[in-house]
């Protein structure tokens, strides 16, 4: 199997890098060959991109129900394991219980939004990448992952669409 | 021709003013963020290596004198049980709160002025959290022992007392250390990859920036998933904020002990948690601007005079929370409450109370409200600063003061600071180290949201008046 | 028209508490401020002498003091009474549900407020909330010879059957109760119950005016309980809730 070429496509702004997608979808590059790499975070609708799916919101749910499930354990259960009395109030009384379970579903919650990140864009990574650093300077990169036959074509819609450059993409490390 | 003069000069005075309307290039902006963070004087370093030499000293030395000989070297005594150690644990959580209320609140609200600084506040809220730590285990008889709090499985067969403030204190202050880091994190990891592309080959900062970086390379993935957990955070660490400093004024207001038990407590702490955060915010800012390299044009005056707009607006709300307390304690007429509340104003320590009044309150009355005055750095520096003496001194009158008075007179004894005033010398001293450490490693600007903000931002004009517009880009 | 608070499900908020099992009188009539009960405590429960300074800082460690009240203005003062003050064993202690590791805790059998030594971290929470101020807590390493040599002698006279304490940790009376359980147990190996008055509290077996009596409150019979239920019968900080087993009889 032959090494699949990609390339990288640099723009300084948005309604290029916006058009050039559009052509490209034209020439055939489906959705799901190209991935816009940015310094700032451009939303699909600008780039008239199919909206991307994220688990965060879903794992920081799970993380809540964990959370509140150990709040439960510590507020409910352990008490129960060594019963000690203390000033005549109730082995597991509520109302302390709630403040218990409100910061244990929080921390839970925000812990599994913090990996969800982690999760989700598969970090930490430090393989070697398609990357230019220019891309944190404020460029708009578009990287197409695998190409039609007529490869030359693409090259010539991203250059004059004002392309700032269109270079093979080179897997280096970041 | 001249009216047209006129809309120009307007304009660039517009531009001149607001740093969304006077965009530079993201490199250019890079650049100088770098260029700030490597530009190091030998004032710095004298600075840096005197802060060093007092922790050294006064946090750690003093602290192991004081595990070795017990709390006596301490000026803690019945009836003042706890001293200075938690007047600082308090003021300490509550610096940390500025923190979220700038990078959280004013997120959600979408107040635009916090672009710039939201890092230089979110990094008070970790390191202030670090030192209110120190406090507070520095306050324990047994310190080596205070693994026993967490709530871990462990050979004792014992978990904490889930009926104790102490223990809500422990799980609310850990959630929220680990949730504020977490959310200073995230927004760093773009302004991270910054400075691994702008870092050269075979240096150890590429090392270090390239393994805090992860990897990040701004896809589209990578910013949706990011986008999506900083909304979750800006969210959700609001009330986790509140419930911390709620929590805190709870270990009072649980207390069966006159002027303690108050069910306004926990707002009213919010609040002035707040107050002295805000005044922290204003005077790093302030110090930030005025020593580091190209800070001036990120950090302008409109910044200032919004801050001081939300200051004058704490203080009131500060004033009318203990306004509150006092009338409802004073009329209320229980001999202890009144023998406190005279204890107060007219104790050898009444000074203070009005002090506290007059930092807290009048001060900042007295100049916030100008406009011009609270766009100036080093007046609302110094507001800022009088607020945090102010509010120092609230925490002092609530802990060591209170605690003079109690329900058996035969053992009112007044509190001598002893070596806890080196220790929270040495939590001060600490947290401006941590603070200039993190001013040389980290981007201290948000850089990507600085450019975001100004891609949204634009002049309008309606009939001949040039307006500021923003677009909602999220 | 009386209503049945317990029909009306008021169990637990406002039901009546239980009395508790030991308790204490204390005739401040009687009292004479000589001390001795203070002296006895300290020799019985090994409690560590706190040196002029730290104990005029209010960093003395005695479980039981002498309160004094005067009137009028030096020189013309009038002694207008003493009043012992001690843990009030209360039967709903504030102490106890504020400390985050357990160290306070309520004894079941014995109706005691107990403080667990090894198990206290030092967070002084306790002693803010106890109303009665009577926690002690060790600034200092007193009991260690190391650090204070001249204890060495003194330690000859330590109490074996009371642990001596470091620095760091809270202590309170206990209502002696190493001789509440060498009682019991004696009477254990007789097959008997413990009679009233057969053993005391140091603090009360010291009292030369026999101010302070020692026993039951649950036996009707007994001579604390006698003197509890006299109308000169008053309970310390009462409005507070707490239900202390310490009653004080004043102003006959």
């Amino acid at each position: 199997m032959a090494e699949e070429k990609s390339i990288l496509a640099v723009f300084s702004d948005i309604d290029p890098a916006a058009d050039a997608i559009e052509q490209l979808r034209l020439l055939g590059v489906h959705d799901d060959c190209m991935n816009v790499i940015s310094g700032i975070p451009v939303t699909e609708a600008m780039l008239g991109r199919p909206s991307q799916w994220t688990n965060v919101p879903r794992l920081a749910l799970g993380g809540a129900a964990a959370g509140f499930l150990v709040g439960l354990f510590l507020a409910f259960i352990t008490p129960n394991m060594y019963t000690i009395s203390v000033g005549g109030q109730p082995f597991t009384p509520v109302p302390p219980a709630v403040i218990v379970l409100f910061e244990m579903t929080m921390l839970g919650m925000l812990i599994s939004t913090f990996v969800g990140v982690f999760f989700d864009s598969l970090f930490p990574n430090y393989r070697p990448m398609h990357y230019v650093p220019e891309i944190s300077d404020g460029k708009i990169a578009i990287l197409i992952e695998c190409l039609p036959p007529d490869e030359q074509k693409v090259r010539d819609v991203l250059k004059q669409l004002g392309a700032e450059s269109v270079e093979e993409a080179e897997a280096q490390h970041l | 021709m001249a009216d047209r003069k006129h809309h120009t000069s307007h304009e660039e005075h517009l531009r001149e003013q607001r740093l969304m309307l006077d965009p530079m290039p993201r490199g250019k902006m890079n650049e100088m963020v770098m260029e700030a963070m490597h530009t190091t004087s030998w004032k710095f370093w004298l600075v840096f290596g005197l802060l060093a030499a007092i922790v050294a000293y006064a946090l750690f030395y003093k602290w192991g004198v004081m595990i070795l000989e017990g709390l006596g070297v301490a000026g803690v005594n019945r009836p003042s049980y706890w001293g200075i150690f938690l007047v600082n644990t308090v003021f300490w959580i509550g610096i940390s709160h500025a923190g979220t209320f700038i990078s959280a609140i004013l997120r959600v609200f979408k107040a635009e002025f916090r672009r710039p600084f939201t890092r230089a506040a979110e990094l008070m809220t970790t390191f202030g959290l670090v030192q209110a730590g120190f406090s507070i285990f520095m306050h324990m008889g047994r310190v080596w022992l205070s693994y026993w709090l967490m709530p871990i499985p462990n050979q004792r067969q014992l978990w904490p007392n889930f009926h104790s403030p102490l223990s809500w204190d422990l799980l609310a202050i850990t959630t929220y250390l680990l949730s504020s880091t977490m959310y200073l994190f995230l927004p760093l990891i773009p302004d991270l990859a910054m400075a691994r592309d702008r870092t050269p080959d075979g240096t150890w900062q590429k090392v270090f920036y390239r393994t805090l970086a992860l990897g990040f390379r701004g896809t589209e993935g990578e910013w949706t998933h990011l986008r999506n957990a900083l909304n979750i955070f800006a969210f959700a660490i609001i009330p986790v904020m509140f419930s911390v400093h709620t929590i805190v004024s709870w270990d009072f207001a649980m207390a069966t002990r006159p002027g303690w038990s108050s069910t306004i407590f926990g707002p009213y702490f919010v609040i002035g948690a707040l107050h002295s955060g805000m005044g922290a915010v204003v005077m790093v800012l302030a110090v930030v601007r005025g020593t580091m390299k190209n800070m001036k044009y990120f950090i302008r005056p409109e910044h200032f005079e919004a801050i001081g707009k939300l200051m004058l607006i704490i203080s009131m709300a500060w004033a009318y929370f203990f306004f509150n307390d006092y009338i409802v304690q004073w009329y209320g007429g229980d001999k202890w409450t009144k023998e406190l509340l005279h204890w107060h104003e007219a104790g050898p320590m009444g000074w203070m109370w009005f002090a506290m009044l007059i930092f807290n309150v009048a001060i900042p009355w007295a100049t916030l409200w100008n406009k011009k005055w609270r766009s100036t750095p080093w007046l609302i520096f110094i507001v800022g600063m009088l607020i945090n003496v102010g509010m120092w001194f609230e925490r002092y009158i609530i802990v060591p003061i209170s605690l003079t008075i109690n329900r058996m007179p035969f053992t009112w004894r007044l509190y001598q600071p002893g070596i806890e005033v080196w220790l929270g010398i040495g939590t001060l001293a600490f947290f401006i180290l941590l603070y200039m450490t993190a001013s040389k490693l980290i981007p201290l600007i948000p850089v990507w949201e600085v450019q975001e903000g100004q891609m949204a931002h634009s002049l309008k004009k309606y009939g001949r008046e040039t307006v500021v517009t923003v677009s909602e880009l999220e | 028209m009386t209503v049945d608070l317990n029909k009306l499900h008021a169990v637990g908020a406002i039901a009546e508490a239980a009395e508790g099992k030991w308790g204490m009188v204390i005739d401040m009539d009687l009292c004479t401020g000589c001390q001795a009960c203070v002296a006895a405590c300290a020799m019985e429960n090994n409690i560590p002498y706190v040196e002029e300074e730290d104990a005029g800082y209010g960093r003395s460690m005695h479980w039981i003091r002498t309160e004094r009240f005067w009137e009028g203005e030096y020189p013309e003062v009038k002694i207008s009474g003493y009043q012992p003050m001690l843990c009030q064993q209360c039967g709903k202690a504030p102490c106890e549900p504020v400390c985050p590791a357990f160290a306070t805790v309520h004894s079941q059998a014995e109706q005691l407020n107990l403080q667990v030594y090894n198990r206290c971290v030092g967070t002084r929470y306790c002693a803010n909330n106890c109303p009665y101020q009577v926690r002690s807590f060790n600034w200092r390493d007193y009991q260690d010879s190391r650090v204070r040599p001249e204890i060495t002698i003194l330690a000859n006279q330590f109490n074996p059957d009371v642990t001596v304490r470091r620095r760091g940790v809270m202590e309170k009376c206990t209502f002696c109760i190493q001789r509440i359980h060498k009682a019991q147990d004696k009477a254990k190996s007789e097959g008997r119950e413990v009679e009233d008055g057969e053993f005391t509290t140091a603090c009360a077996q010291a009292c030369p005016a026999n101010a302070i009596t020692f026993g039951r409150i649950d036996h009707p019979e007994s001579l604390v309980s006698q003197l509890a239920r006299s109308p000169r019968a008053e309970h310390h900080l009462e409005e507070l809730g707490t239900l202390p087993r310490v009653t004080y009889l004043k102003e006959g």
